[in-house]
């Protein structure tokens, strides 16, 4: 974990002033507001009070978007492929709308962003052209201890308020929310594969490694991030598989998840109680 | 660490060699599971697409002018119904059966257990004593007659002991508080027990008199009346029981714990088709039951 850049009277963690240049416009006075002790956040009540008990402050909502052209890339009928330039639009646009959140979340001073969530929006109007976006609660430690990641930049995760406080009670701390992606293409059967195999109960190998394969591209990207990021570990790691706009053979499998790394080997979570609900 | 098995793609050695770990557990789940001295390892998962192949039997061009005799000689469910009504006419469907079809019971289960060997290969080669808040899923992949069985899974290891004496993984549906409960309760998880039965219903006049509604023939039967389908209650008992004894059959001198049982059902060429499934988790009584904190009663004040 890196530390904040401090002020050297003092000893304050410095906030980032100048507004990153690809932020539009508005966001500079919404965000001027915040700095102001305004804060928004899309946490529950029980989210925030959750957040103030585990010793952050929620500083704003934040959020970055991306609208991206996918272009298109040859498929094969008969091969099972990774489509790179099509894997490489769908990580390049969320990481564009992850980075701009970030960009916001450090212009708040934020030491991360809680409750993130990664959407992607079709429209009418755009034809192969999609909307990503991240948006999240920025949330800022009251001790004053930076829990910026190695890389100096804000926390991403998506753990809910009460994921959040669970998981600062098992001597973890989060490090950012890492994903890997895979747009994998999987081959049509042949004419003779489908003759060949008629009357019979038979694994289709080539499935089965087209599937296993893509499915393994993805997470060992998602964990590759985490590494990057110094994480012992990703918890709450959720496999998504998405055919968006290309039809039912070309998939897109992607992993989503949040680093983490270990700081004291104490669990502090108190031993649940067994309760039985009264209620009808 | 010992080279990746060959049936694993090699994407999976570094992954399942780095040193930080991946799961799949809920942060709850997570929290509970370091409570108990589980520590993750690595999200494992193993895969298997199967060809559903196209059933003879099934088909109403294969029903000749007798019951289908092949699965009674193998030991397997089968029933035959005969018509009350004597000669009627050429298109009278005179008798009926239930069987079970054991082509479709052999393809099920060698999908889910090459998926779940696979599984099993990735856990050993993370270094996992056991594998838990495993999720199975099947489904139709491109169109009916293939399908993938899919099994994700978080691998552990139990802190400060040793791993299984015969090397190969436990599993369990259960993760966090349900597992820390059923280990309170002296259990400890021994492997996911898993089944399907299938039985293909031809049905009779009767039967067919009922489910369609039709008349002509038919109309002249006294069996006008509200009346429960015997042929299919059957079928229906049948493929429950089937299912059961499947995973009777798994157990040994273990227990069943956690099962979930789902029914389906869907009309092929020949007549309905039944099918259930049945999961649950296979565990071992190791020690006396610990009681537990009796729970505190809650009202909700909204």
């Amino acid at each position: 974990m890196t530390a904040a850049p401090k002020n050297e009277t003092t000893g304050e963690s410095e906030k980032p002033t100048a507004l990153p240049t690809d932020l539009p416009k508005d966001a500079s006075r919404r965000l001027k507001e915040l700095e102001d002790g305004l804060f928004t956040s899309d946490l529950s009540v029980n989210e925030f009070l959750l957040v103030k008990e585990v010793g952050f402050h929620p500083l704003g909502f934040v959020m970055g978007s991306s609208i991206y052209h996918t272009g298109l890339q040859v498929r094969k009928f008969t091969k099972s492929e990774e489509l790179t330039k099509l894997t490489e639009a769908m990580y390049n646009a969320r990481e564009l709308a992850m980075t701009r959140m970030e960009e916001e979340a450090d212009e708040l001073g934020a030491d991360g962003v809680v409750g993130v969530r990664l959407d992607v929006n079709y429209y009418e109007w755009g034809n192969d052209a999609a909307e990503f976006i991240a948006m999240g609660t920025a949330v800022k430690a009251e001790n004053g201890q930076s829990y910026r990641n190695k890389a100096g930049k804000p926390f991403t995760s998506d753990l809910s308020g009460q994921d959040f406080w669970t998981i600062m009670q098992t001597g973890h701390v989060p490090q950012g929310l890492v994903m890997g992606t895979c747009v994998y293409h999987i081959a049509h059967r042949g004419l003779g594969q489908a003759i060949s195999s008629m009357g019979q109960n038979v694994e289709l190998p080539n499935f089965t490694q087209a599937l296993y394969e893509a499915r393994e591209l993805a997470m060992t990207r998602m964990q590759d991030e985490a590494n990057e990021l110094g994480a012992s570990g990703i918890v709450g790691v959720r496999l998504e598989e998405k055919s968006h706009q290309w039809g039912s053979h070309t998939i897109e499998f992607l992993s989503l998840g949040t680093a983490v790394t270990k700081t004291s080997a104490e669990v502090t979570l108190p031993r649940p109680t067994t309760i039985i609900s009264l209620d009808n | 660490m010992s080279s990746v098995p060959s049936d694993i793609p090699a994407e999976s050695e570094g992954r399942l060699s780095a040193p930080s770990f991946s799961s799949g557990l809920t942060v709850p789940d997570f929290a509970a599971c370091l409570q108990m001295g589980l520590e993750p390892v690595g999200l494992v998962q193993g895969y298997c697409v199967m060809k559903w192949s196209f059933y003879g039997a099934g088909s109403p061009y294969m029903r000749g002018m007798g019951a289908y005799q092949y699965n009674t000689q193998q030991g397997a469910y089968s029933e035959s119904y005969q018509c009350p009504h004597g000669y009627v006419g050429g298109e009278h469907i005179s008798w009926g059966q239930n069987f079970e079809q054991t082509m479709v019971e052999a393809a099920w289960t060698q999908g889910f257990t090459s998926a779940y060997s696979r599984l099993l290969e990735e856990a050993t080669e993370a270094g996992g004593h056991g594998v838990i808040g495993l999720i199975d899923t099947v489904r139709s992949l491109t169109d009916q007659a293939v399908v993938e069985f899919h099994l994700l899974g978080t691998a552990v290891v139990v802190s400060d002991a040793p791993g299984p004496p015969d090397g190969r993984p436990w599993t369990t549906y259960l993760a966090g508080q349900r597992l820390a409960k059923l280990v309170e309760a002296g259990f400890m998880p021994v492997s996911i027990a898993a089944s399907m039965a299938s039985v293909q219903v031809w049905p009779y006049c009767m039967t067919e008199y009922y489910l369609r509604g039709q008349g002509g023939t038919y109309r002249w039967s006294p069996q006008y009346a509200t009346s429960e389908i015997e042929q299919l209650s059957r079928a229906q008992m049948a493929v429950c029981r089937l299912a059961r004894e499947h995973v009777r059959a798994q157990l040994g001198t273990d227990t069943l714990y956690g099962a979930t049982f789902a029914a389906s059902d869907y009309e092929s060429s020949g007549g309905p088709v039944l099918e259930a499934t049945l999961r649950g988790n296979r565990v071992r009584r190791f020690k006396a039951f610990d009681r537990l904190d009796p729970p505190r009663p809650t009202v909700r004040l909204t």
